[in-house]
Formats: structure tokens, C-alpha cells, sequence
């Protein structure tokens, strides 16, 4: 059972605002690189006001987080919710970030069908009809509805050029 | 006016949106009905596909999900104590004692009585307090406007005032994210790191679309959120005979509907608080205060009617000043945007065919999600039975493909893929994910308001301390933060002063 009071004293919750602290802060040191402000507009009416003050806000929020980094509360620990590392939920996102190279170099019905059936097998729903059954349908509904009724065009599967070549 | 209703009316019931709304409804209800997905899953799903249709088409086709999402939610909490959306979890205090007790039957009709008729209280009080308030606004300069849009965010800040400092990390985060791209009025390219992708701006979709399709749906993944699937149902339809006689409950009915209207007007509040406040007000209203939480009907219709008014509370703002009121309503203004569409007091007179088929449509989605959850009861509560897991991949696949159909661009992919894996760990976190979108729907609006406020007295803040209206945004914006933040402290001193009492004592 996860305990409400040590998920949200976990030290996991300072390290991640501080991350997004120090990235705010990085961000305020490189804003004149990362901004043109070359244009006759005074400041007020010109393109850094807006960002320097969110930068500052979000820096401001980040205070506490980056406090507690360096000094710990007595008792506060790692201990977030008792799940573990969520290598399924990796596996996931890994598969995920492989499928625009799927789109681009397969096409779009056979990634999604290759998506669907390696990501079912890691979350473990792998009865064979399940397996077979729900990629196939999902993958037609996705085909029917983008391709034939939305007429969204998708590219050329670039191992088809390649094999027709 | 009544040309304009009939207009309104007629093109509601045209073939496209008519079929919109149906399936809008019927998508809302089955994710409403699924704990861990609710309305905001299934909108960002359907709004790359929403883009090839007409405006009006393709708000029906969201609102349904939207409204029909509420509608799904108590479901499961009448059913199993789980709730589909997490405002329903006050349904549930009543709703699982009455099924526990062999009245799921009754349970239900009463969610269902509520929810229908929150949703038509809120929407007549949309029809004719949109007028006034368009009104009021129509007089608006940037700085009125920015102040507003100030409030607003004041507001989303304050609802998660126990997660303060996060909260401002992510509404900053959600700024910046608006910042990225070419500067509209100087057209500077700011924080695009050298690339061309970047300079044309991290857009809504792809946000949202990352966020909740993926990030939500990447949680389901490890957790399974259902404790039991068995489903206490004898009937597959709703017994009709029961509904008559809970209409005894009209006045907490229209009560609720009122307090969950204005509820979702002020942005930020949310449906939980609205359903929170109808039910509290039922309570201490009600000549059967021992029933509550114990198993009474009327417990039920207040928080399903509180809970549902939300929806049309919060499309006021949203259509009179074009601010929304929640991370809903900023995924439908990326709607109107797109088709060139800007809500504010003017769209009620430049576009009075659209806003009336918008009310028309929204009428009907609360008839067709109560028929068709009467109807077919049964059919709709075995959804709880399909494995969230198989449910999360299929998901994330329609989120890929979609967010490609939007622009043909896999930069856009790619954002969404970066922004599933900061919303997967965002929600891991129980961080407010929602100061984040209304940071990122919010921050043009008020970049441009702030930068023409400035404008107009050559860099002077002072401005804002020189008109009526704006004094009066700029005290409410001040008390809004001060008053919370002292009672809380008051709370926590009576809190240590208690426990000093209690440590003497001993």
C-alpha cells in the first residue's frame, strides 16, 4: 500500500524539481543567445520580457526542491511508491520512440501492427488470439479511418524504394 | 437571435454533426467508464481526427466526449467503488452502499438522473449568461484582459496550493513551452537551439497528445487499477419506474446543477470541487442528513449534478473571454484557433450560428448519453472488463499515428513522444500536470496582453492600477492568494496549539 505522506516527502520529487530548476537557470544564463533581440522594439514591447519572467518564476519554484537537495529533511528518503523501476513501462517507451523509423522505413501498416504485437508481448498479453487478433484489427481500423476516410497521406516506406530499386 | 437558434439548431442535426456527437458520446462514456483514462484521454485521441472537419463538427465531436466522459464516470464508482473520472469518487459514497444493499438499479438511475440534469441546468445557464458576460467584456482593453487571463492563472495556481512550488515549476515549464518559435509580433526565433523544426513552435496537440495519450496510458502499463471486474447487474437496461421516483429530488437536482455551473466558470476549480460542494450543500440541505454516505439516492444526483454542470460552466469563459477554465476547455480552444476562430465577447456576435449549434449540440449530447447508457446499461459497464494493459498500447498507437496526421510531421512525433515520457513521469509524481497545459494554452494570451498593456502606457505597470476594472481583477487576484494561504496557516497553528494542548494534558 503506498503511503500518501512518503510519496510526497520522496526525495525523487527535489530532484526533479531541481532538474527543472537548473534547466530554468540555464536557460536565464544563455537567453541572450537564445533569443534575437536585434529588432528596434523597446524592452517592454520586445521578445525576452515574457520569457525572463517565467524563467524567473520557474526558478523561484524550484527554490524549496534545490534546498532540500542540499540539505535533506530529517527522515526523507528515495522511497517514491513501492513500484519499483518500471522496465515494462521502459520497453514501452523505447518501442514507442522506434516507431517513427517504423513509419518512415516500413510504412504505416506494418509498424503499427509490428507496435502492437511486440508491445502486447511486453505487457504480457500474449494469448495467440489476443496477439494476432487485436494488432490486425486495430491496424485496419487505423488504415481505414487515416488513409481511406481522412485521406491523410503517409510516406512512401523508404525499404520499398530501397527493394524496388 | 431566434433565426440564429434555429440556424443553430438545424445544423446540429445535420447528418456530420449529429454522427459527431453520437460518436463523441459513445467515446466519452466507454473512457469515462475506464479508471485511469477519462475524457481528456479520449479527446486528445479524437483531436488529430478532428481537424479535417468543419468547426462545428468537430466541437460536437469533443464536446461528446467531453460531456459523455462525466456521464461513463460514476458508472464504475456506483458499480465497484472505482471511480471513472476522479470528480465521480463523491458518486461513490452513496452509489457503492446502495449496490452493496441490492439497489445498484437505483444508484445508477439517480448518477444518471443527475448527470442529465446538471448538464441541461448548466447549458441553459450558459445560453443566457454568455450574452451578459460578453457584454461585460466587450468593454476589455489588454489590460482588463491580462489582468483576467492573470486571475485565471492565479486560480489553477492556487487550486494546487498544498503542491505550491511544483505547481509553479510546471506553470513556468508550461510558459516557456509557448515561448519556443518565431515571436509572433517581432518575429525573433527564441530558444529554437539552431534548428528549423523548432521555429515553428511546440503546438498544443502534440503536448497535450504526449502528455495524456501517452503519459496517462504509459502509467496503465505497470498498474492495474481495477480491484475487482465482477459487475453487480441484473438488468441490462435502466429501470425506468425507479427514475419517477427520485424526481422527488428535483430541487437538490437544480441545486447541484447551479453550484457545479459556477463552479466550472472560475478556471482551475475543477469537476472534484463541484461535485465536492453539491454534494456538502445536499447534505446539510437534506431532511435525511443521516442517509448520507450510508447509501441515499440523493447523494447521487448531487454529486453526478455538480460534476456534470462542469463542462458548460466552464465553455463560459472560455467562449466570453477566451480563457479556459480547465486543461478540457484549452484542448478545445486549440480547436477553435486552428480554424481561425478566437473566442472573446466578440465570437458571440461574429460567429452566432456556431455558438448556437455549440449550445444545441451540447444539449444533445446530454439527451443521447443518457438514452443510450439507459438503453444499453449493461453493454457499456462490461467495458471495465477490457485489460487496461491491451488498452494502453492500442491507445498509444492512435496517439502516434494521429499526431503524424496532423501536420505530416514527425518533429511533431517526436514532441510527443518527449512530452509522454515528462507526463508519465509527471503523473508517477502526482505533480499537477494541469498548471502545465494551462501554462502552455495561457502564456500567448498573456504575453500578447502584457506586452500591449505596456504598449499602451510606454512600460508603466501603473497602468493596471488606473482602471476600474482592472483594480478590481487586481484585489480579487490578491485575495485569491493571501486568503487561502492565511487560512491555511491559521489551520496549521490551531493544528500545533491542539497538539501542544494534547501533549501537556498527557
Amino acid at each position: 500500500m503506498v503511503n500518501e505522506n512518503q510519496h510526497s516527502a520522496s526525495r525523487a520529487h527535489d530532484l526533479f524539481g531541481m532538474l527543472l530548476g537548473l534547466f530554468a537557470l540555464f536557460m536565464l544564463i544563455t537567453i541572450k543567445w537564445q533569443i534575437d533581440t536585434s529588432g528596434p522594439d523597446p524592452f517592454y514591447k520586445g521578445p525576452m520580457i515574457f520569457p525572463l519572467i517565467i524563467l524567473l518564476i520557474m526558478l523561484a519554484g524550484s527554490i524549496p526542491s534545490m534546498w532540500r537537495m542540499i540539505k535533506p529533511l530529517p527522515g526523507s528518503s528515495w522511497y517514491l511508491d513501492g513500484d519499483g523501476i518500471p522496465y515494462r513501462t521502459i520497453a514501452v517507451a523505447v518501442l514507442l520512440a522506434f516507431f517513427p523509423l517504423g513509419l518512415t522505413y516500413l510504412g504505416l501498416e506494418i509498424s503499427t501492427w509490428l507496435f502492437l504485437f511486440t508491445g502486447l508481448q511486453i505487457v504480457k498479453q500474449n494469448a495467440l488470439p489476443k496477439l494476432i487478433g487485436i494488432p490486425l484489427g486495430i491496424t485496419a481500423a487505423i488504415y481505414l479511418v487515416f488513409k481511406l476516410f481522412l485521406d491523410i497521406w503517409f510516406p512512401t516506406p523508404l525499404l520499398f524504394e530501397l527493394l524496388m530499386e | 437571435m431566434l433565426e440564429h437558434f434555429l440556424a443553430g439548431l438545424s445544423a446540429t442535426f445535420s447528418l456530420a454533426n449529429f454522427a459527431a456527437l453520437f460518436f463523441g458520446s459513445i467515446v466519452g462514456i466507454v473512457v469515462g467508464i475506464l479508471p485511469g483514462l477519462g475524457p481528456m484521454v479520449g479527446m486528445v485521441v479524437l483531436l488529430p481526427v478532428s481537424f479535417n472537419f468543419s468547426p462545428d463538427v468537430a466541437l460536437s465531436l469533443l464536446l461528446g466526449v467531453f460531456c459523455g466522459g462525466y456521464f461513463g464516470g460514476a458508472i464504475p464508482a456506483v458499480l465497484l467503488r472505482t471511480p471513472g473520472v476522479p470528480s465521480s469518487l463523491i458518486t461513490s459514497f452513496d452509489g457503492y452502499p446502495l449496490t452493496q444493499k441490492g439497489e445498484a438499479q437505483t444508484a445508477l438511475s439517480a448518477s444518471l438522473l443527475g448527470s442529465f440534469g446538471g448538464g441541461i441546468i448548466s447549458v441553459i445557464i450558459l445560453i443566457f449568461l454568455a450574452p451578459v458576460l460578453a457584454r461585460v467584456a466587450a468593454s476589455f482593453g489588454p489590460p482588463e484582459y491580462f489582468m483576467v487571463a492573470v486571475f485565471g492563472v492565479v486560480l489553477v495556481v492556487m487550486a494546487f496550493r498544498q503542491r505550491l512550488s511544483k505547481a509553479l515549476i510546471l506553470l513556468g515549464l508550461g510558459f516557456w513551452f509557448s515561448c519556443v518559435g518565431i515571436d509572433g509580433p517581432t518575429l525573433s526565433p527564441r530558444f529554437c537551439f539552431g534548428t528549423l523544426s523548432m521555429q515553428n513552435g511546440l503546438h498544443i496537440v502534440p503536448i497535450c497528445l504526449g502528455l495524456f495519450g501517452i503519459g496517462q496510458t504509459l502509467i496503465l502499463v505497470e498498474r492495474e487499477i481495477m480491484k475487482t471486474k465482477h459487475i453487480n447487474l441484473s438488468r441490462s437496461s435502466l429501470d425506468f419506474s425507479k427514475l419517477w421516483r427520485l424526481m422527488k429530488y428535483w430541487r437538490t437536482l437544480a441545486r447541484s446543477g447551479i453550484i457545479g455551473t459556477f463552479v466550472g466558470l472560475l478556471p482551475g476549480t475543477g469537476s472534484i470541487l463541484a461535485s465536492f460542494l453539491s454534494y456538502d450543500a445536499a447534505k446539510k440541505l437534506s431532511r435525511e442528513k443521516e442517509r448520507f454516505g450510508k447509501g441515499t439516492p440523493e447523494g447521487c444526483i448531487a454529486s453526478e449534478a455538480g460534476n456534470n454542470a462542469v463542462p458548460a460552466g466552464t465553455m463560459i469563459p472560455l467562449l466570453t473571454l477566451g480563457i479556459p477554465g480547465d486543461a478540457l476547455c484549452a484542448v478545445l480552444l486549440g480547436v477553435f484557433t486552428i480554424n481561425g476562430i478566437y473566442p472573446g465577447p466578440l465570437l458571440l456576435v461574429k460567429e452566432p450560428v456556431l455558438i448556437n449549434t455549440l449550445y444545441c449540440s451540447m444539449l444533445m449530447i446530454n439527451i443521447v448519453s443518457f438514452v443510450m447508457l439507459a438503453l444499453w446499461l449493461k453493454p457499456f459497464a462490461m467495458v471495465i472488463r477490457i485489460p487496461g494493459k491491451l488498452l494502453s498500447i492500442s491507445i498509444m498507437a492512435i496517439s502516434m499515428v494521429g499526431i503524424y496526421a496532423v501536420n505530416a510531421r514527425f518533429f511533431d512525433v517526436g514532441v510527443a513522444l518527449v512530452m509522454g515520457v515528462l507526463g508519465y513521469i509527471l503523473l508517477r509524481l502526482e505533480w499537477p500536470v494541469v498548471t502545465l497545459v494551462m501554462g502552455v494554452v495561457l502564456g500567448a494570451i498573456v504575453e500578447n496582453r502584457l506586452r500591449q498593456t505596456l504598449s499602451l502606457s510606454d512600460g508603466n505597470i501603473s497602468i493596471l492600477f488606473e482602471r476600474p476594472i482592472c483594480i478590481v481583477l487586481v484585489v480579487l487576484t490578491v485575495l485569491t492568494v493571501v486568503i487561502p494561504l492565511l487560512l491555511d496557516w491559521r489551520r496549521v497553528k490551531m493544528k500545533q496549539k491542539q497538539e501542544s494542548n494534547i501533549i501537556i494534558q498527557e
